[in-house]
């Protein structure tokens, strides 16, 4: 066969290049890929190791241990946090999806006086980034007493999700037949009908958007927590795991590590559950 | 933000019959959200920048009003010059290697034919953890004489290194942290850029014999102009008042080394309980803030 055409060999060779050239994509993607992986995985190696061997710069723990895991659920509190998690994330998602439903029914079907103005009103907050709010938050929270409490936290959570979630389902909404509301307006259907009994189900894609965004941004808050509150009871996780960095003396890294890891697994199980939902939001709430 | 492309489409029902209680109900179904945001987030902004114009500490009896003296005290202060130093440098750190490293990841991901979407999502993964996480993992990478950074460095023939404990280094490292966590979502713009580009342009520019370096820098580069300011600007915003990484990684220090616009604003506040200039140093974070979105504002009008 070797000799069977002189043509051949310079024609195999590009061909060979080509599947190099091709393939040579992958190496600096798989350092990439390393690099948004290694934090997380080191992480995760950590917390099956014990105490001791935690300064070990080895991947495998000779011994993997749940130890640490048990540990963490076992300690002082942490269910505790992890409901006000899931509650303060639960909470201010359900409220922020349902008054920016209300909303972004108005702007999407009707035309109003100040229409643009209450848009603008409602979208420019976006540009306000939490950190900066904690010092008058924390004044006016203060001075109607509401320090340390679950409702503060709501509210301000709330309020920072509102504008994404009013704009994205605003798009949403819009892209709702009206043709199918008329037919319901005929037979007469309230607005309240109509909104959650057929433009709130269409629209299904855009709530679970909406909501898997707040419930992130909710789950990984930070200043409002720090700032709002004062005692245990109301801690986050995201809260207790800054307390448990800050202790003074020996670090317990392999327990602040398995911290660390359940924090991140309930996010992780949402986005693997809504990746592509995920994906489509932050571009469209990015891009416009 | 563009506020114009939504089209409104009225019921004929509701046109018709023009009641006053027709004519209240999208005041009425706005008004919820509108009590949130102004009442809230609104009246937060007004209620730091009074309190800016006034001296408001634990030292001073009353609210005496000062006007914009907080204001000339701050660009007085070191410690605030200092901040708004390591602000900037903290913020060009991000932006030149977040930029350089999700343009690079975009184009790979392009560039790949398989596992395009899972290597996406791989790659958005640490935008999705929390701040607070992110910085305890990669205080984890560097802490101790034999952290995965330090032992790595030395298997390559490097010497002990302080990595946390030293002052430049220590902004270096909180600046990699801040990329690692905010960089995802500037690919993820770049990548939406890419696939967006015309795919005709690209055979066009291959007939006229252009290399891949030519066909980047006069298709996909002009093509993607305007995703590419966006992810800048991103990148800016988020690290100018960035706060969940910087306080459990270092918490400003060593000394003042990485004590940032938004981690200052914090130790004023509730650290020396100086609400005013806390408020002071809270709105020239938001004049920033508000520079770059009429800057993204123009960048995105001229698409």
């Amino acid at each position: 066969m070797a000799g069977s055409s002189p043509s051949l060999p310079p024609r195999r060779a590009p061909v060979l290049a080509m599947l190099i050239r091709k393939n040579l994509v992958w190496i600096p993607l798989a350092v990439l890929v390393a690099w948004s992986l290694v934090p997380i995985l080191w992480s995760v190696a950590a917390s099956f190791k014990t105490p001791l061997e935690v300064y070990d710069a080895r991947w495998l723990p000779e011994s993997p241990t749940l130890d640490n895991y048990a540990r963490v659920l076992q300690s002082d509190g942490f269910w505790r946090y992890f409901l006000n998690s899931v509650f303060l994330a639960l909470a201010s998602t359900g409220l922020a999806v349902f008054v920016s439903s209300l909303a972004a029914y108005a702007f999407a079907r009707y035309a109003f006086r100040w229409r643009h103005i209450l848009l603008i009103v409602i979208l420019v907050p976006r540009i306000l980034p939490r950190a900066s709010l904690i010092v008058p938050l924390y004044q006016m929270v203060e001075s109607v007493g509401m320090l340390d409490t679950y409702a503060a936290l709501i509210v301000t959570y709330t309020a920072t999700a509102i504008p994404l979630a009013t704009w994205i389902l605003t798009g949403f909404f819009h892209a709702v037949p009206i043709e199918l509301e008329e037919a319901a307006a005929i037979d007469g259907a309230s607005i309240w009908q109509r909104i959650w009994r057929i433009v709130v189900p269409i629209a299904v894609p855009g709530m679970i958007t909406v909501g898997v965004l707040s419930l992130r941004e909710a789950w990984n808050e930070f200043p409002f927590v720090l700032a709002l509150t004062t005692s245990m009871e109301k801690r986050t996780l995201p809260y207790q795991l800054f307390l448990l960095r800050d202790r003074l003396g020996i670090q317990d890294w392999p327990l602040v590590n398995a911290f660390t890891i359940l924090t991140i697994i309930p996010i992780l199980i949402l986005y693997i559950a809504f990746e592509r939902r995920i994906v489509s939001g932050l571009t469209s709430g990015a891009l416009k | 933000m563009a506020v114009d492309n939504i089209a409104t489409r009225e019921l004929p029902a509701a046109r018709r019959r023009r009641k006053w209680g027709e004519i209240l109900v999208p005041y009425l179904l706005v008004s919820p959200a509108i009590l949130f945001v102004a009442g809230v987030l609104g009246y937060a902004v007004v209620n730091g920048f009074v309190t800016s114009l006034f001296r408001v500490d634990i030292w001073t009896i009353g609210r005496p009003f000062v006007g914009l003296g907080n204001y000339l005290a701050l660009f007085r202060d070191p410690n605030f010059l200092n901040s708004l130093t390591r602000s900037l440098i903290f913020v060009a750190g991000t932006i030149v290697f977040g930029l350089a490293l999700s343009m690079t990841y975009a184009l790979l991901l392009q560039a790949v034919r398989s596992a395009r979407g899972f290597l996406r999502s791989v790659a958005l993964i640490p935008y999705l953890v929390s701040g607070i996480a992110a910085a305890i993992m990669w205080r984890f990478l560097f802490t101790g004489e034999a952290s995965l950074v330090q032992a790595t460095l030395e298997s390559l023939g490097f010497g002990q290194m302080t990595w946390l404990g030293h002052p430049d280094r220590a902004l270096a490292v909180v600046t990699l942290a801040n990329v690692w966590f905010i960089s995802p979502f500037a690919t993820l713009i770049l990548l939406g850029g890419l696939q967006s580009v015309d795919q005709q342009l690209y055979d066009a520019a291959a007939i006229d014999g252009a290399n891949w370096f030519h066909s980047f820098l006069n298709v996909t580069l002009p093509g993607i102009l305007p995703m590419l300011s966006l992810s800048l600007m991103w990148l800016s915003f988020a690290s100018f008042n960035m706060f969940d990484i910087i306080l459990p990684l270092t918490g400003g220090g060593p000394g003042r080394s990485t004590e940032v616009l938004a981690v200052y604003m914090y130790q004023l506040a509730f650290r020396n309980l100086d609400y005013s200039s806390a408020s002071a140093v809270m709105m020239v974070l938001l004049v920033i803030n508000l520079t770059l979105s009429l800057l993204y504002l123009r960048v995105s009008r001229v698409r």
